[in-house]
């Protein structure tokens, strides 16, 4: 959003992590009136595992129901009220049966993007505005300052990569203020508010499948929407020749650039080239073999002006955390091609692709087909 | 909260703010230090403890027509409920006799989950008829007794906690009573005592639950009024406090409060009830000058606090959201599963659809509430639905 301290009235998106907590904190600070609000997403796989971990003072995962209380607790310590919104059916058809659908037709899924998408700057912002909040804020390590969405300034925690679909409407209402903050000062922070989850660790798994297995999760909804199951029965490991070299236990368990837990013969490292639903092979091959040269972005969101038909010189990200890659981007309707500058590796179809100009995203989309490099 | 803005408490069947009569009385026990003995104690501080415990006893059982052995206290309203249906149900069925349990829809969550648990003990559980304003009338009850001998105890609300129906209880127990003549009669009086008349005796009732912080008593305490020789199976196991039938030490502090909040309810019913009836007329005008909204529950015969409103459309917790922001309390159903955010049960039970279940907001006036207050609500309601609305 647009770079305003005038004070007023903001909904502090409150995960039950020390992130949204100290959002909420700054936020407080700058004079806002700030109203923290949870989502509730989810039934937990198991509610009591979860409560225990945070007693145990592990951290939950994000928006359980352990995770809520904490939220609340918070809000109590900062002196703030604290709602919580039922968002259960929303999330489990935007994001859990989605996840579901793109792991059965042999792709990656993003389901961080989705929720970000479809439930977090959607209804969350018109949630806020039904509260008469002039804004949302969350607890991401990006800047939306100036109506304009760049990287976070802490590199190691930078999450810009999961919010190029939240929509321009979204991103000019949203503030982001640990955006110019490092995750280390950010527990400094939270210890002298004495916030209670001040230490806790950060959330690596998906919240929906905390503690259990993102297979199981995929085979049951996918039962439960009645999608064809073939494709998630075991398979064969063959080469690019078409020799079979072993088995795999379901497409879903598999995605491109993998190489662990592969059950095949021989001592040269095999990666994980392709994954094809109708014949439930998966395609193995040498590391070189995994080098892609372009790839074509589809369902493009937009986040800023870009030149239609025309060549940008951009950077492209294929999966958090791993560098942004020089690009010749050309962009067709909701289609973008990108040529990377040099080959990079292991791309998986369903997977988010972001287009950076220096630190702003000015777009993104999903990895739809990719041209392999030559050898 | 950091938000400074007047505070209009209209969420009383949720609880209520404690009567300063009432909490003098707790006060008063708590600092006399002749007052802290186990009221089970032989010695003279015991003696002084009992003394208070069977003052408040008497109270109640005065005050709600029972005789004092009548008299149980618990944990609250909760502890009541589970007592009379647990306790009687197991008790009728350590004698072999019919132990089903027939109950209705609308009742709180303390009765419903009562008999659930009954049911996986076995137990039969049958539930009679409400029509879509919530009533429940005796040919209901006889119908749904009859040719069902294994139901051995009706348990019905003698008022409803959302809707703020109140209920014929003389005339159900009568037409439980024609049907089988040795079936027993419980009703949770938690949302009726100090709103309407309640009497033991005349309404011929086997068992009967009350909680104190409904009756500007404290938290954490209540009753089971039941037959002198009644037998109800204990729920804890300890010792022979309240004779056998709730052991653990009385609280009592708690226990002298529950008494007084009980005799002033009664005293003053007619003044209490008059109050609240005037507000609650005021607020369905109002409510009525509101174009779309929709009033729940029977207004004929009611406890006069309880307005139940829908909102079509509309989430109803984003209504209730933005009203507290503005410093007014309400709620969007019972307590007890409004921080689950499901549905309102009672609405459900009513035959409406889980979005119209959503959508419905209870506004509970109490003793001390004010005309202002529900002009407030009236006037800040067009404003938090239209914003809502706009945003649905």
């Amino acid at each position: 959003m647009k770079g305003e301290t005038k004070p007023m009235r903001v909904v502090c998106a409150m995960s039950g992590g020390v992130d949204s907590s100290v959002a909420a904190a700054l936020l407080l600070d700058q004079g806002h009136e700030v109203i923290g609000m949870t989502m509730r997403l989810y039934d937990a796989p198991d509610e009591a595992r979860g409560r225990a971990a945070a007693q145990a003072g592990r951290g939950g995962s994000c928006c359980s129901p352990a995770e809520i209380d904490r939220a609340k607790d918070v809000c109590a310590a900062l002196g703030i009220p604290h709602y919580t919104v039922d968002e259960r059916r929303r999330f489990a058809a935007a994001v859990i049966d989605d996840f579901a659908r793109e792991y059965a037709g042999g792709r990656t899924p993003n389901p961080c993007v989705r929720c970000n998408e479809h439930v977090k700057f959607g209804p969350l912002l018109a949630r806020a505005r039904a509260l008469g909040a002039q804004a949302l804020a969350t607890g991401h390590y990006a800047r939306t300052d100036g109506g304009i969405l760049r990287r976070g300034v802490d590199p190691s925690k930078d999450q810009s990569y999961f919010l190029f679909a939240m929509g321009e409407e979204a991103l000019a209402n949203v503030m982001m203020p640990l955006g110019t903050w490092s995750k280390d000062r950010v527990r400094e922070r939270a210890r002298e508010l004495g916030l209670v989850n001040a230490d806790a660790p950060d959330s690596q798994e998906l919240c929906f499948v905390a503690g259990g297995s993102h297979a199981d999760v995929v085979e049951r909804r996918a039962a439960a929407l009645g999608l064809d199951l073939d494709p998630l029965a075991p398979g064969t490991i063959v080469d690019r020749g078409g020799e079979v070299l072993g088995e795999h236990g379901g497409i879903h368990r598999v995605t491109v650039g993998q190489r662990r837990g592969l059950r095949i013969a021989g001592n040269a490292p095999r990666y994980v080239l392709r994954v094809l639903p109708e014949s439930r092979q998966v395609v193995v091959g040498d590391a070189d073999e995994l080098a892609v040269a372009a790839i074509e972005i589809g369902d493009l969101r937009r986040l800023a002006p870009l030149p239609e038909g025309g060549e940008l010189r951009a950077e492209v990200q294929i999966r958090h955390r791993s560098p942004a890659t020089p690009a010749s981007v050309r962009i067709v309707g909701d289609v973008a091609l990108a040529r990377f500058a040099a080959p990079v590796r292991a791309v998986a179809p369903g997977q988010a692709a972001v287009i950076y100009v220096g630190e702003q995203v000015v777009a993104g989309g999903w990895i739809a087909a990719s041209e392999e490099a030559p050898a | 909260m950091c938000y400074s803005v007047p505070v209009i408490y209209l969420d009383h069947n949720a609880t209520t703010p404690i009567d300063p009569r009432v909490r003098a009385r707790i006060i008063e026990v708590l600092e006399d230090p002749r007052l802290q003995g186990n009221p089970s104690s032989v010695h003279a501080w015991g003696q002084r403890a009992r003394a208070v415990v069977e003052r408040a006893r008497r109270s109640v059982a005065r005050a709600l027509g029972a005789e004092p052995l009548e008299v149980t206290f618990t944990s609250g309203g909760t502890e009541a409920d589970n007592l009379a249906l647990m306790g009687a149900a197991r008790s009728l069925r350590a004698r072999g006799e019919a132990c089903g349990i027939l109950t209705s829809p609308l009742e709180h969550p303390a009765v419903l989950a009562a008999a659930k648990a009954l049911a996986a003990e076995g137990g039969a559980v049958a539930f009679v008829a409400v029509d879509p304003r919530g009533r429940i009338t005796p040919e209901a009850v006889t119908e749904a007794l009859r040719e069902r001998p294994e139901i051995g105890l009706v348990s019905l609300a003698a008022a409803n906690h959302e809707l703020g129906n109140a209920y014929d209880i003389p005339a159900l127990v009568a037409a439980a009573r024609a049907v089988r003549p040795e079936i027993l009669f419980h009703t949770d009086a938690v949302q009726a005592v100090g709103k309407i008349a309640v009497d033991f005796r005349a309404w011929d009732v086997d068992l009967l639950s009350l909680s104190g912080h409904k009756l500007y008593g404290p938290k954490g305490v209540g009753a089971l009024l039941h037959r002198r020789h009644l037998r109800l199976e204990p729920l804890l196991r300890g010792g022979h406090q309240e004779r056998g039938r709730r052991p653990g030490t009385e609280g009592t502090p708690q226990i002298a409060g529950l008494g007084l909040a009980v005799d002033l309810a009664v005293a003053e019913l007619e003044l209490r009830s008059a109050h609240v009836r005037g507000l609650q007329r005021r607020l369905r005008r109002g409510l009525e000058q509101i174009a779309g909204l929709r009033l729940y529950g029977d207004p004929e015969v009611s406890t006069g606090n309880t307005v139940s409103v829908g909102v079509p459309e509309c989430e109803g917790q984003l209504v209730l959201i933005n009203l507290d922001l503005a410093g007014i309390m309400v709620s969007t159903g019972s307590a007890c599963t409004a921080g689950t955010l499901e549905p309102s049960p009672a609405i459900l039970a009513l035959g409406c659809s889980e979005e119209e279940g959503r959508s419905v907001l209870r506004v509970s006036l109490g003793k001390d509430s004010q005309e202002a207050d529900v002009d407030a609500l009236l006037a800040a309601l067009p404003g938090a639905i239209a914003r809502v609305r706009a945003e649905a």
